[in-house]
């Protein structure tokens, strides 16, 4: 059965983004309408019953995280939409934002009454300028049109969306960095618990959710819970976006469901076409750069939450980075300990530190002056940072090391033996990120 | 209690905080480098590691929630594995990082080479100062942690040394002391300025005071210091310590022994009472000094001298708080405490700039306001507080009362008041409202220059903001309606209910360290030590030191120089106290002095008044030097502990009295220290009964404390006020000043306190805090600088009917066009030449706040 795309059907029509087209071709603030009808809790409990999970990485039911959100407050809450989106290898929350930026603002608004909440923040990335400029003029639309407001749809409830832009850090897209952030602070994570649904935004109960995941808010409200779960295997239903990068012919944003395969997805016609040059496939990293490699025999493996898991990675961001053969696991690790290094806020020793100390071990490896103790050294270092640190970012910034001195350890020895990588290398010559810093 | 298992063995540690606190209350060791107390708990550092069962990750002990029955493991291959991976980290990183290093500040050292990121210094700047010095800036490995300025010196911080405190790694070092080495012995005692009364930890040294560090559980200061009480203690071993006794012949000082010095002060005091009487003669004891000191002051003069003419500073400063607090609610102490800054709802600063002038309470009010209390800020200045306020209300100097008035007004038009606590704790309320009918906002408005929709709003701000408290100083006392202005304030608070529980009340800051307790140890005229007025003591304290005491009534300190002038008063014993360059006035103060017959000074300097006109000076010791209690504005009675040796021949000033005493012929002045005048206190005062020399060594009591098992007593009038069962409720008329502008005279000058200057200059004179501030300065708005044609550092001439003086103008917009401020803390500028002999009339308190003046340049 093919799958019938939701999220991004209109995406490449030339108006697709408007609030006109929206209303007319997307059923546009029906769900709001629907919503409004309901009990708030209702809406909890048919995004519960959908079994929608969170997209920005951690895939955490969103109705559980709903119904944590502090109720007996006299606080304000608040939803803070994730739209931080600075995983590598992820790219699919801009397209919603751009293309399709009326089921976001739907979507927080249906959220705020879900949760009691008056107000959402849109926190965007500080590259996204173009990102804002869209959001912006159509959150205004939206407003004239009585979707958000003052007293919406003349239900009585109250809603203001507002962007938020930030100044380009990957860790402001940890939950509560992102809300030190939207207080005007560093962006540096807070210590959980308090979780930011009893103490977020300025201490008040708050959601975080990312954009995808309020954007299937409104599906599931217009839809119904069982359809959304239908459109894939158990507790990973819902229609879902992969970003597909690297090797491969055809690079971009599919939407599919979670019963597609990883093979389908890196080879299927209809997704990314297959490897480019048809030169042998050896690894990819399912979930943005954070998360552990999965090669070849693991292909077969349903792109879902539970599935990828099961195989031993993460579905995370869902960030699909193809590698052919030409790829030096040592230079990948090195590649991504680069931007890690670059991006670790500082807060923690262990990854201000650690990431650094990586870094360092990676180039003297690449550049052949490695000895066999840096591997140990290496290993040593990534333990200690692995479970160890304050925020994710952490594991995060290990598991590229980790995984690739498991899967890909005769590559890391012949460095040390040979002085040298031995594989072809065109992609690599092509590419020196790091020649800056030797 | 918890009941938990640390490393496989069973613990009882109490219940709450963290799973550091048990581990640490365990005595189980467990290192940290970003842990502080005092902050909030980060989780930087990552070394406190440890496993607990059923939790999959290992956790941070200092932020992880203690619960009952959890089992914890500090220590295992994997945690030391981790420990020894971060130390490793943080040695490699400071090989590799270039020296950071900035020497311009006189106090601290910065060399952040060895800096490990852990931002203590960050937080505590933030958390505890909140003066947001510190920064962070840059990220990763590239993060630095440097002051909001070019250099730390020229950055908005305000040298309290928390940063240094706090700092694990030296990064942030002291540099007073460092030529000296390490202390080898720290002494816990009290700081010798403002009237907070911090606790601190003296380091010694080979004699010699090199170190001044917080103390984490002191009550008051919670590890929490300023540059006065952490860095300014170098006039200890100032080189014009004066340490033998001295007598004047023929204008010229000679040094005698003390038995020749007690001799000639025996013979000469003998001899004015002889020919004039005792009320000839007359005491003006230290706020400075200890209770101790200050008792057995009192006692000689009313049992030796056998004259009621005994008085203190406080006369000076916060006479006007115990006038009016004794007469309205019973006692001529703060209501509550200082705990209840962090326990109001509503805090309303009058007349005080805290942050400057008792700035560990000025940090603690900025911290509420941080974390939301509201804050109503009345003070003619823009100070720093203003800037957390809610509202600032810049009422026009000597205003205070028909401002405090409208607001009363308010509260009753409204129908604010606390209904409850007005039928069953007060009386007068008709008579009262009927009085406040005539003070609507509007007429308050014109007088006060503060319109009048702001003095509505503070007035409903503070009564439907419960609990509500107030802090006052010395903007409301040194006043001619000084007395009235308290008055005001503490109608106020009946009005609103708010007196009697915890988070509200009616709080003097009081100035000197000791200035509570010198006049309540009866260096008063009126009253007996425990603040009894000498009729109702009379009995009591004439059975316990078996002498009559005198039936006329005593001069207060303006009266002493008032006969002084006019020959009735003719022998002047001085206790630590520079009359001359810090009563208003200066010129009559000298007329007066010169006129005596007999000046006796006791201090641990030649101050202007010993220099001009001692005849015998005998020197003291400072209290780094001696045993001994202080009773800070919270009325609580803490240790003074000697951290050395006095200097040379000093001795401690209850000694010199004593012994003074005993060359007179004296009985009852054989005390065997401290203590022994201390026990004597408490046979007399039912409120110190409970606090011994041994309980007060386990900490300081809140007066009044009447048994050995009482706890003290933080909030004052809870159920019953001391006067009895109501309070009246006074109306306070409002009286203009004389020192209003007139085209002669068209500036308001305001005098006062700066942060890093004392008072008469005595002590932080002698400090380096002269290189963070120089000298006196003259703030003048930019307005009137504009008009007046005077720049930054330019010499003006400040005159006023009384006299002269000049400063360095220093252009400063926190002073609003038309007022002026300046310190007085320097003898060759001497600015009390310029204020003017206005008094309340109800305790004799100079009108220092308030001097007409015109400016020239000079």
């Amino acid at each position: 059965m093919a799958y019938e795309p939701v999220l991004t059907k209109h995406c490449a029509a030339r108006d697709g983004y408007t609030l006109d087209f929206y209303v007319k071709n997307q059923r546009g603030y029906e769900g709001l309408r629907k919503a409004l009808a309901l009990q708030p809790n209702d809406i909890i409990e048919q995004v519960k019953a959908s079994g929608l999970r969170g997209r920005g990485g951690a895939g955490f039911p969103t109705g559980m995280k709903w119904q944590f959100v502090l109720k007996d407050t006299p606080k304000p809450k608040y939803i803070c939409c994730n739209a931080d989106e600075s995983e590598p290898g992820t790219f699919k929350d801009h397209v919603l934002m751009e293309r399709n930026p009326h089921l976001l603002i739907e979507g927080c608004a249906i959220s705020c009454y879900a949760i009691g909440a008056k107000v959402a923040y849109i926190y965007i990335r500080g590259e996204f300028y173009h990102v804002q400029e869209v959001l912006e003029a159509e959150i205004e639309k939206a407003y004239k049109a009585g979707f958000l407001g003052r007293n919406i749809l003349g239900s009585g409830f109250d809603c203001d969306v507002f962007v938020h832009r930030g100044a380009g850090a990957y860790e402001a897209g940890e939950e509560t960095a992102l809300i030190e952030s939207l207080e005007g602070k560093r962006a540096q994570p807070r210590i959980k618990p308090p979780f930011p649904a009893v103490a977020g935004l300025y201490q008040c109960p708050t959601a975080v959710n990312n954009v995808e995941t309020l954007c299937n808010v409104p599906l599931i409200v217009l839809n119904g819970p069982e359809w959304f779960a239908s459109l894939g295997p158990e507790k990973n239903g819902g229609p879902k976006l992969f970003c597909i990068s690297g090797h491969v012919k055809r690079p971009g944003v599919y939407e599919t469901s979670m019963h597609t395969t990883l093979r389908e997805l890196v080879f299927g016609e209809q997704f990314a076409g297959g490897m480019i040059d048809e030169r042998p496939f050896k690894a990819i990293i399912p979930g943005g750069s954070s998360v552990p490699l999965l090669l070849e025999q693991d292909l077969d493996t349903p792109a879902s939450f539970d599935h990828i898991q099961k195989a031993g990675s993460l579905l995370g961001s869902a960030g699909l980075i193809v590698m052919n053969d030409s790829v030096c696991a040592v230079w990948l690790a090195m590649n991504l300990l680069h931007f890690y290094r670059h991006e670790s806020c500082g807060k923690c020793t262990p990854c201000r530190e650690g990431t650094d100390w990586l870094f360092k071990l990676l180039l003297r490896l690449e550049s052949g002056d490695g000895q066999p103790k840096d591997l140990d050294l290496l290993f040593g270092v990534s333990t200690n940072i692995v479970g160890k640190t304050l925020c994710a970012f952490g594991d995060a910034a290990a598991t590229p090391v980790l995984s690739t001195m498991k899967l890909f350890r005769g590559e890391y020895e012949a460095h040390v033996r040979e002085g040298r990588c031995t594989l072809p290398a065109p992609w690599r010559a092509a590419h020196p990120v790091v020649a800056a810093h030797q | 209690m918890a009941r938990v298992t640390i490393d496989g063995r069973p613990y009882e540690v109490p219940d709450g905080g963290s799973v550091l606190g048990a581990v640490r209350a365990a005595r189980v060791r467990l290192p940290t480098l970003c842990h502080d107390p005092r902050l909030a708990p980060s989780g930087v550092c990552r070394l406190c590691l440890v496993r607990i069962a059923g939790v999959a990750r290992a956790v941070t002990a200092c932020t992880t929630p203690l619960a009952d029955g959890m089992d914890i493991v500090t220590a295992s291959p994997e945690l030391a594995a981790a420990r020894r991976g971060i130390l490793r980290m943080l040695a490699a990183r400071r090989r590799s990082r270039a020296a950071l290093i900035d020497e311009s500040h006189p106090y601290i050292r910065v060399d952040m080479s060895r800096c490990v990121d852990c931002y203590r210094c960050v937080q505590i700047c933030d958390e505890v100062q909140g003066q947001f010095v510190w920064h962070v800036r840059g990220r990763g490995l590239d993060t630095r942690i440097e002051p909001d300025g070019a250099s730390l010196r020229e950055s908005a911080c305000v040298s309290c040394g928390a940063c240094v405190d706090t700092c694990p790694t030296g990064a942030l070092e002291d540099r007073l002391g460092a030529a000296h080495g390490a202390p080898d012995t720290w002494t816990r005692t009290v700081c010798p300025y403002c009237g907070v009364g911090c606790e601190l930890d003296a380091g010694t040294r080979d004699g010699r005071l090199v170190a001044v560090r917080p103390v984490i559980d002191s009550p008051v200061s919670r590890g929490h210091l300023c540059v006065k009480g952490r860095y300014a203690f170098d006039f200890v071993a100032a080189g014009d310590r004066v340490t033998e006794p001295m007598v004047r012949g023929r204008g010229a000082w000679r040094t005698v022994t003390w038995d020749e010095a007690y001799a000639v002060v025996a013979a000469r005091l003998g001899d004015v009472i002889r020919r004039h009487g005792a009320d000839a003669a007359a005491v003006l004891t230290s706020a400075r000094a200890t209770n101790e000191d200050n008792y057995v002051a009192q006692k000689f003069a009313r049992a030796v001298l056998g004259t009621h003419n005994v008085d203190c500073c406080a006369r000076v400063c916060h006479a006007p708080s115990a006038a009016a607090l004794r007469r309205v609610v019973g006692a001529g102490l703060a209501t509550g405490s200082f705990d209840d800054i962090e326990r109001a709802a509503t805090l309303l600063v009058c007349g005080a700039n805290p942050t400057e002038s008792h700035p560990v309470v000025g940090a603690r009010i900025k911290q509420a306001a941080r974390r939301g209390a509201r804050l109503i800020v009345i003070d003619p200045r823009r100070i720093e507080l203003a800037a957390y306020a809610d509202l600032h209300l810049a009422v026009r100097p000597g205003t205070n009362v028909a401002l405090l008035n409208a607001m009363a007004h308010v509260v009753l038009a409204e129908g604010l008041g606390d209904r409850a606590f007005l039928a069953a704790r007060t009386s007068g309320l008709e008579e009262f409202r009927r009085f406040l009918d005539a003070w609507p906002p509007s007429r308050a408005a014109e007088i006060c220059g503060v319109d009048a929709a702001s003095i509505r709003r503070a007035a409903v701000l503070y009564a439907t903001g419960a609990p509500a408290t107030s802090v006052h100083g010395l903007g409301v006392t040194e006043h001619v309606q000084g007395t009235d202005g308290v008055a005001a304030l503490i109608n106020l608070a009946l009005l609103t209910g708010n007196i009697g529980r915890p988070g509200s009340g009616v709080n003097p800051l009081r100035g000197q360290n000791n200035v509570q307790g010198a006049a309540h140890m009866g260096c008063d005229p009126g009253v007996l030590a425990g603040s009894v007025p000498v009729d109702q003591g009379r009995v009591a304290f004439e059975r316990q030191w078996g002498v009559a005491l005198p039936s006329a009534h005593g001069r207060t300190l303006p009266q002493m120089l008032d006969g002084a002038i006019d020959g009735s008063v003719r022998a002047l014993w001085i206790m630590g106290y520079d009359v001359l360059l810090s009563n208003p006035d200066a010129a009559a103060t000298a007329q007066a002095l010169a006129a005596l017959d007999v000046v006796v000074v006791q201090d641990l300097f030649l101050t202007e008044t010993a220099r001009d006109y001692a005849s015998v000076f005998l020197p003291a010791c400072s209290s780094f030097e001696k045993d001994g209690t202080f009773m800070n504005a919270e009325r609580r009675v803490q240790r003074v502990r000697a951290a050395l040796a006095p200097r040379g021949g000093s001795k401690a000033d209850w000694q010199i009295v004593c012994e003074a005493a005993r060359a007179m012929g004296a009985g009852g002045f054989d005390y065997a220290g401290p203590e022994a005048i201390w026990d004597e206190v408490r046979a007399l005062c039912a409120g110190a009964r409970g606090m011994t020399y041994a309980r007060l060594d386990r900490g300081g009591l809140q007066w009044p404390c009447p048994s050995l098992d009482h706890p003290g007593t933080a909030t004052l009038h809870a159920e019953t006020f001391a006067r009895g069962p109501r309070a009246v409720l006074e109306p306070v008329p409002y009286r203009e000043s004389s020192q209003t502008p007139s085209t002669e005279y068209p500036f308001q000058l305001i005098t006062g306190r700066t942060l890093y200057q004392f008072n008469a200059g005595t002590m932080t004179g002698r400090t380096r805090n002269a290189d963070l501030r120089p000298a006196d300065l003259l703030d003048i708005s930019p307005d009137d600088a504009a008009r007046v044609g005077v720049g930054e550092g330019d010499a003006v001439r400040v005159i006023s009917r009384h006299g002269t003086a000049v400063l360095g103008a220093h252009v400063d917009a926190t002073v609003a066009p038309g007022q002026l401020f300046a310190t007085f803390h320097q003898p060759a500028v001497r600015l009390n030449a310029v204020t003017g002999e206005g008094r309340d009339p109800v305790t004799g308190t100079p009108e220092y706040k308030v001097t007409a003046v015109r400016l020239e340049h000079a």
